[in-house]
Order: structure tokens, then C-alpha cells, then sequence
């Protein structure tokens, strides 16, 4: 009888299934990016490097074209700027506020709320912003229109709020409690403690919050291109913010419905289309190295104490200079009062008076940030509840959307979702599982991971101008529900692979031990050990993927959605309509149409809603059971 | 000699779960006193009244009388208690800051600017704490790369750069090796010259060894004080004489 000591046919096939599905996931990966580099050689041999970079003339349509992006550049860094001007200071505030300073009731509360606020869609917030926000700024500071750099501030602010709060929330509780008792300890105040050792011991993962929340306003297309004005002009003076700003994203937006393919300026957007890759890579390997700083345990940045105080000097000397440019000499002295006489006071006070000033600001900073996303929800439920009807729900739309109902977009989203599913959810659970479970550091993980990582932080809509290049119009599909569903599923993959690979990591390898040592084959151990244990972790990461695919209006607004069509058809190669689609050409293109944009706001947001929530109760059930 | 600080009819309650029995405990000035017991038994409770830290705890109710210098803490700022009564832990928790910035981080809380004021309580802490000739040349090193020992010293004298009255110890050698606690004992022993040590131990041997006055509690009741000598040599409780024979605990 022989020992039989050699993996059986069935092992080695199902690990060729896994590795079919990493081959998947990375040949998808690298053909994106080589398409995307590829096709955009072209302008950069037409203008040149430096042509493309440091024109600030962008006018790809003129009778002498001319593509410099230096403009579109430019903005897209003043409107990131000012909306982390906005976000972080208010985000920080909120984060050591819940946690701090709230009763862990109160957290329990507000932090998984302002966390289901990240899921809002962006085009819901373009259209809020549109409808109310650049009004309001329209009629507050007189001027022409609302729509500027300022308001797409305000609102990319506001949209990366949820995630620098709840990043940094979690880098905030996870600083060691001991901490805290050693500087109370020590005689500090909580003031003190949280000021001086527990804000500075959770620096590095406040800086990952800020990183993510500039990655997202970075890549935000529609919310910034309903609300910024979309004028391709560098501001002037530099610093009026009430000027119309058109970012990178915004262009791909505009234009890219509207140009020939194969012309010049067709290249010139594939240009721009590289550059945020670019932009996305540099971001990312930012992040990486803030992560690696943060296991480590090193402090991000450590000078002595010298060169500290002179880089003080100089930043204040320079906030002082810009201040006298920009406010005039008055306001500028003044401020410079105010500052120098918080920081005199700052040790004159007693330490109750510094305390309680201290937590007053973070207490009015962390009510505003409710208050603003409580108005934007409020707003947009109370006008549009009573748009809500059955005929609403179930009927196409009359008269360009200012009559009858949502029916056909709201099929078309779920339509594009699931397929979109269906396409991403086996190849990236099966890229990670061979990733994690088969594969040590080959070259086709690092390349896959490389890739995947790089996907993870790209704008949707880089995903958009892809399908609509190669699938739309290379393969001749046509805009067709098959090209929207496989741009979705490219752009969830690195959020599935992602996350799957993270819940098999957190499966703790003594498990795996155990189940080899019974003589469990490698299969059989991850069937029965390691996919159960971390089915809760992979579920959720599907779902928020569910729930970020069904808000998406930059993926599918080239590649799969009509605004109008009034039946469904389950064919693969016809449009679809689309809820968050229907809602940005409601809102930019159909004047009159007020009551049907809330309520097509109200039912996308309450579909994506359900999708998150539906993911917090499973995980919770899934919790129960594990225990 | 009236104590430097004492208890009086001290309870304590988490919730409804009592913690402390009427606890009356006097402590001498520049001595130092070791409380011991078998765990759970409320010693480190009772050390975290003396400076408050149990206003931490959310429901943690304290009836009776704690008197610093004849005055009842329970009235004070818990700040500036603190700063007069300060605290080691079990566990090193040195700031992930440098050296330097983990013992001036007191003196800065309290108001102390001068860059020379600084160094030289840093400097002077550091020797108080028989540290100063091991990492003068890294002050501005992190503080986390000392050793556990090193580190249970740094965090003694960031204690010490305060200027406390009294130092309140909670089983600072728990986590540390033999030689390490060797040195932390020296260490507390050199103190008492100077500061009022109160010391939570399991190890009843260290109680024997630094302290001159030891507490034994049991199940939140303190039931003997004395001498450290009379504690261990004669007992007056047989509950005493059968733990530090080590027949339970």
C-alpha cells in the first residue's frame, strides 16, 4: 500500500480557480492603467511636458486649440485647500469632542450617524449645494451667482467631514488610556492632557484622516461640477475665493460627452485623466508612509526645538504677510491682537478659565458640524417626503422629468448594481483569498496589490472616461447597461479586494495552525475555518460597496444612462436610467422641475441608506453569532 | 507628629458594589508606607483616593474624610491636588514624547516657561531618579526606546519634576525584571529622605524590605497596622500572620 502523499487533482483545482481570479483582478488592473497612460501619450507629444503643465490656457475647442492644464491645476488645488480650510479644524473639533468629551451614550449616537453621512451621494450634495448653498451665498455676499470657489469649498468640506471625523475619532480613542492618568496624574488638566499628550499621541492617524479627506475632495467630480462655477481660469487676485473654479474632475465631466474621438482634444483629456492618477498615486504613497510611521510607532516629524521655533516664526510671518495682502492692514492688526492676546492670556488665566474656553470651542465647533449635516438632511427630506407617491415610485417620467414618476431610474440603478455585483464580487473575493490564503509575495501579488492600491484612491470618474474609451466607443458597445455595470465593478474590485483581504488577515493564524495540525488540506481549512470567521468583514465591505455604487453618477454617465427612457428592458447592450443621473440632469438641465429633484434625492438617499444600514445589522448579527 | 495625611471613615462604592470598609489611615511624613493584600482587596483604590483619580471612574461614590495637611481633599481642585500628590503606575507610561519633553511635560502644564528652569529640573529630576547618567546624552531621544526599568525611573521622576509632597506608588516593579526592581527599590528608599511614599505591593517581601509602616487589607477592610517590623515579626491578626506566612492569597 502506498503512503499517498501527493495533493490530490481536487486541491490543485480549486487553487487554479483562486489564481484565475487574481489573474483576473490584475490583468484588469494594469490594462486601466496602460490604457489610460497609453492614450494619453499623444498630447504630451503635441504640447509637451511642460506645455501640458505650465500653460494656464485651456481651450481645447477654440479655432487655435490650445491644452495647458496649469489652470485646471491650480484650481483643483485651491478648492482641495479650502476645503480642508473648512474641514479640518471643525472635523478635529468633533472627533476629540466624541472622543473626549461626550457621554459614551452621545457617541454611541452620533458617531455611526455622522458616519452614515458618508454615504450620502455626491450629486446629492451637488445638488444641495446648487439649490441652496450657492443661494444663500448668492444673496449673503451679493454677487452675481453663488456658484464659485468658495461654495464648492464649502461643500467638499462638508463632504469630507465624515471621514475626518471618524478617522480621526478612531486614532483619538485608540491613544493608550494610561496616558491619560499619567498626565492627570502629573497635575494637567484635561485640557492640558488632551492638548499636549493625547492629540500630539494620535497625530499620525489625524494625519491619515486629513490625507483621506483630501483624497475624496481631490477626486470629487459632481458635486463640484454642479457647484464651482466650471470656469477655467486661474483666480484673480489669487485669493478671491468668490471667483468660478474649474477642477481636473470637473473637465472630464464637461467635456468628455462632447468630444471626437481621436481628436487631439480627446488625448488632452486622457492627459488630464493621467495626471490625476498621478495625483492618486502621490496621496496614496503618502498614506502608506503616514501607516508604516504609525506601526512603528515613530513620530511623523521630529526637529529640535530650535528649528521648530524658527519654522513658527516664519509661518506666522508669513500668515501676517498674506494677511495684510489680502484683508488690508486694519483687519490684519487686529487678528494679529486677538492672537497675540489668547497666547498672553494663554498662561495669565486660571487653568479652569483656559479649560473652559477651550472645551466652549470645541463644544460650538462640534455643534455646527451636527447642525450642517442635520440642515442638509432636513432640507432635503422636508421638500421632498411630499413628492413621494406611488405614482412617483412606480411610473416613468412625462414632460422631461417635471412630471410623472422615478420608475425606470430607479430599476436602472438596481440593474447596474447588481450586475456590477455579480461581476466584482467573485473576482475580487477570489484575487484576495488567493492573495491572502495561496500566494507569498510573487511578483503577481506585489502587482496586483500595487495596482489594487492605486485604484483604491481613483477618482470614479477616471473609471468613467475609461469605459467610455475602450468599451463604449472602441468596442462599439455603445452607452449600454454591460459598459456602466463593468465601469462599477472596476471601481469597486479595490474596495472588495481590499477589504476581503483585510477580514481574512484579522483570521488569527493559530486557527489556520490548527486545522493543518488535525490534517485539514488547505481547502479544507479555509472552507470550514478561515471563510467563516471572516464572512462578517467581507460582507460589509461588499455592502458599503453596494451602497457606494448605487450613488455613483460619474462611473455611468458616459458609459450606461440616458436621462429619459420609458421602458425597461433587461437587454445588456440598451441604456438605462439612472436615480442619481436623473437627479443631476434634473437639477442642472430641467428648470422647473424643483419638487421632482427632492424626490428623487430623498429616494436615492434612502436606497443607499438602507444599503448601509442593511450592512450594520448584518454585521451586528453576525457579531452574535461569532460569540 | 500629626500625619501628613490621613483617612477617616473612608467608603467607597462602584455602583452598588461597596469597594472600602471605613477605612481610618494615618501616613507619616517622609516615610514611606507599603499596603498589602491579596488582589481585589482595594489596596489600589485606596491609593487612587489620595489624589482623586477615582473621579475618573463614572460611578465611583466616596463618603468619609481624606486629609492632606489638615485639609479635606474632597473639597480641592483635583488639578492642584495632583500636583501636590502625585502618581506612578503599575505599567511604565512614559508619553511617546522625548525624554526631555516627558519630564518638563509637569512644569510646562503648571506655567514654567524659562528654557533654563527647564533643563535644570529635568536635569535634577533625572538624578533624583538615579537615571541622569544612562540618557544624558539622548535627552531628545523618544522616551519609548528606554527599557521597562529606565522607563518606570523616567516616569518617577517626571513625578519628582513636579516638586510633589507626597508620591503615591501602584505596584511600580509588577512589570519589571529582578534587577530593574532592585533599583526601583534603592530608588524609593533614597525618596523617603525627601517625600512621603505610599506604596502598593503584592510583593510582600518589597513591603519588608523600603517600607516603615505597612497596611494589610483584606476584602476592603483594613485589618492591621503597625511597624513593618511588628507586621511581620508579631501580628496582632491571625488573618495577618496567615497571609504573610503565605498560607493564602
Amino acid at each position: 500500500m502506498t503512503a499517498q502523499l501527493t495533493t490530490g487533482w481536487r486541491e490543485k483545482g480549486i487553487r487554479s480557480v483562486w489564481l484565475a481570479a487574481a489573474l483576473i483582478a490584475a490583468s484588469s488592473v494594469v490594462f486601466i492603467l496602460g490604457y489610460l497612460l497609453l492614450t494619453s501619450l499623444p498630447i504630451f507629444f503635441e504640447t509637451g511636458i511642460v506645455g501640458f503643465f505650465f500653460n494656464t490656457d485651456w481651450n481645447p475647442t477654440g479655432s487655435t486649440p490650445s491644452f495647458g492644464i496649469a489652470a485646471l491645476l491650480i484650481d483643483t488645488l485651491l478648492v482641495t485647500f479650502g476645503a480642508m480650510v473648512f474641514a479640518v479644524p471643525l472635523g478635529l473639533m468633533a472627533a476629540v469632542f466624541l472622543a473626549y468629551l461626550a457621554p459614551p451614550k452621545l457617541r454611541d449616537i452620533v458617531k455611526p450617524a455622522i458616519e452614515l453621512l458618508a454615504g450620502i451621494p455626491s450629486v446629492v450634495y451637488g445638488f444641495f449645494g446648487m439649490i441652496v448653498l450657492c443661494s444663500f451665498l448668492q444673496q449673503t455676499l451679493d454677487m452675481p451667482s453663488g456658484f464659485s470657489w468658495l461654495a464648492a469649498s464649502i461643500l467638499l468640506g462638508i463632504m469630507a467631514l465624515p471621514t475626518i471625523v471618524s478617522v480621526s475619532e478612531d486614532a483619538l480613542f485608540a491613544v493608550p488610556k494610561d496616558y491619560n492618568e499619567a498626565s492627570l496624574g502629573l497635575g494637567a488638566t484635561k485640557w492640558q492632557t488632551i492638548s499636549r499628550v493625547l492629540v500630539p499621541a494620535a497625530a499620525s492617524g489625524i494625519s491619515a484622516a486629513v490625507i483621506l479627506g483630501m483624497g475624496r475632495a481631490i477626486g470629487e467630480t459632481m458635486a463640484v461640477m454642479m457647484v464651482a462655477g466650471n470656469a477655467a481660469v486661474i483666480p484673480s487676485p489669487i485669493w478671491d475665493v468668490l471667483s468660478p473654479v474649474r477642477t481636473l474632475t470637473a473637465t472630464l465631466g464637461i467635456e468628455l460627452a462632447e468630444v471626437a474621438s481621436g481628436s487631439m482634444h480627446y488625448y488632452a483629456l486622457f492627459g488630464v485623466a493621467a495626471v490625476l492618477l498621478a495625483i492618486t498615486l502621490g496621496v496614496n504613497l503618502i498614506s502608506v508612509w503616514i501607516t508604516k510611521r504609525i506601526k512603528t510607532g515613530r513620530p511623523l516629524v521630529s526637529m529640535p526645538a530650535a528649528a521648530r521655533r524658527i519654522l513658527i516664526i516664519c509661518g506666522m510671518l508669513i500668515a501676517f504677510t498674506a494677511g495684510i495682502v489680502i484683508l488690508g492692514i486694519g483687519p490684519t492688526l487686529l487678528a494679529a491682537a486677538v492672537f497675540a492676546g489668547f497666547f498672553l492670556l494663554r498662561d495669565r488665566v486660571s487653568h479652569k478659565v483656559a479649560e473652559r474656553a477651550a472645551f466652549g470651542v470645541i463644544y460650538a465647533g462640534t455643534a455646527l458640524v451636527v447642525a450642517t449635516l442635520i440642515i442638509i438632511l432636513a432640507d432635503i427630506f422636508i421638500h421632498g417626503l411630499p413628492a413621494i407617491s406611488w405614482e412617483f415610485l412606480t411610473t416613468a417620467p412625462r414632460d422631461l422629468g417635471r412630471e410623472g414618476g422615478i420608475f425606470p431610474a430607479i430599476v436602472g440603478t438596481l440593474q447596474l448594481v447588481g450586475g456590477a455585483i455579480l461581476l466584482a464580487l467573485p473576482v475580487g473575493i477570489g484575487a484576495a483569498v488567493y492573495l491572502n490564503e495561496y500566494s507569498a509575495g510573487t511578483f503577481l501579488t506585489r502587482l496586483l496589490r500595487t495596482g489594487n492600491d492605486l485604484l483604491a484612491g481613483t477618482p470614479s470618474i477616471v473609471f468613467g472616461v475609461f469605459g467610455f474609451a475602450f468599451l463604449v466607443i472602441f468596442l462599439g458597445w455603445g452607452v449600454c447597461l454591460l459598459a456602466g455595470m463593468i465601469c462599477l465593478a472596476l471601481m469597486i474590485l479595490p474596495t472588495i479586494i481590499k477589504t476581503t483581504e483585510e477580514a481574512l488577515r484579522s483570521v488569527s493564524p493559530s486557527l489556520r495552525e490548527a486545522s493543518f495540525g488535525l490534517g485539514a488540506t488547505r481547502w479544507q481549512t479555509i472552507k470550514n475555518v478561515v471563510l467563516p470567521s471572516a464572512a462578517p468583514g467581507i460582507l460589509t465591505g461588499t455592502i458599503l460597496s453596494i451602497g457606494r455604487a448605487a450613488g455613483e453618477t460619474a462611473p455611468i454617465m458616459f458609459t450606461a444612462v440616458v436621462f429619459s427612457k420609458r421602458f425597461i428592458s433587461p437587454d445588456l447592450f440598451e441604456p438605462v436610467m439612472a436615480l442619481p443621473f436623473h437627479l443631476y440632469v434634473l437639477s442642472t438641465s430641467v428648470p422647473g422641475a424643483q419638487t421632482q429633484q427632492y424626490g428623487t434625492a430623498v429616494v436615492l438617499i434612502c436606497l443607499v441608506l438602507l444599503i448601509y444600514l442593511g450592512a450594520i445589522l448584518l454585521r451586528t448579527h453576525f457579531r452574535k453569532k461569532l460569540i | 507628629m500629626t500625619p501628613i495625611l490621613s483617612t477617616r471613615n473612608l467608603n467607597l462604592s462602584y455602583g452598588s458594589k461597596q469597594v472600602l470598609y471605613d477605612i481610618d489611615l494615618p501616613f507619616e511624613e517622609k516615610s514611606v508606607t507599603a499596603l498589602i493584600g491579596p488582589s481585589g482587596c482595594g489596596k489600589s483604590t485606596l491609593l487612587r483616593c489620595m489624589n482623586r483619580m477615582n473621579d475618573l471612574i463614572a460611578d465611583c461614590k466616596v463618603t468619609g474624610e481624606i486629609l492632606y495637611r489638615g485639609e479635606e481633599i474632597m473639597n480641592s481642585d483635583p488639578v492642584l491636588l495632583r500636583r501636590k500628590i502625585g502618581m506612578v503606575f503599575q505599567r511604565p507610561n512614559p508619553f511617546p514624547k522625548s525624554i526631555y519633553d516627558n519630564i518638563a511635560y509637569g512644569p510646562r502644564a503648571h506655567g514654567t516657561k524659562d528654557a533654563k528652569t527647564l533643563d535644570n529640573i529635568v536635569e535634577n529630576s533625572l538624578k533624583g531618579a538615579v537615571l541622569w547618567d544612562e540618557v544624558k546624552d539622548r535627552l531628545h531621544e523618544s522616551a519609548l526606546g528606554l527599557s521597562g526599568g529606565q522607563q518606570q525611573r523616567l516616569c518617577i521622576a517626571r513625578t519628582l519634576a513636579v516638586n510633589p509632597d507626597v508620591i503615591l506608588m501602584d505596584e511600580p516593579c509588577s512589570a519589571l525584571d529582578p534587577i530593574a526592581t532592585t533599583k526601583i527599590e534603592n530608588l524609593i528608599m533614597d525618596l523617603k529622605t525627601k517625600y512621603t511614599v505610599i506604596i502598593v505591593t503584592h510583593n510582600m517581601q518589597q513591603a519588608a524590605r523600603i517600607s516603615d509602616t505597612t497596611g494589610f487589607m483584606y476584602l476592603g477592610k483594613l485589618i492591621e497596622t503597625g511597624t513593618t517590623g511588628t507586621i511581620f515579626s508579631n501580628p496582632k491578626e491571625e488573618l495577618t500572620e496567615r497571609y504573610i506566612t503565605g498560607r493564602f492569597g
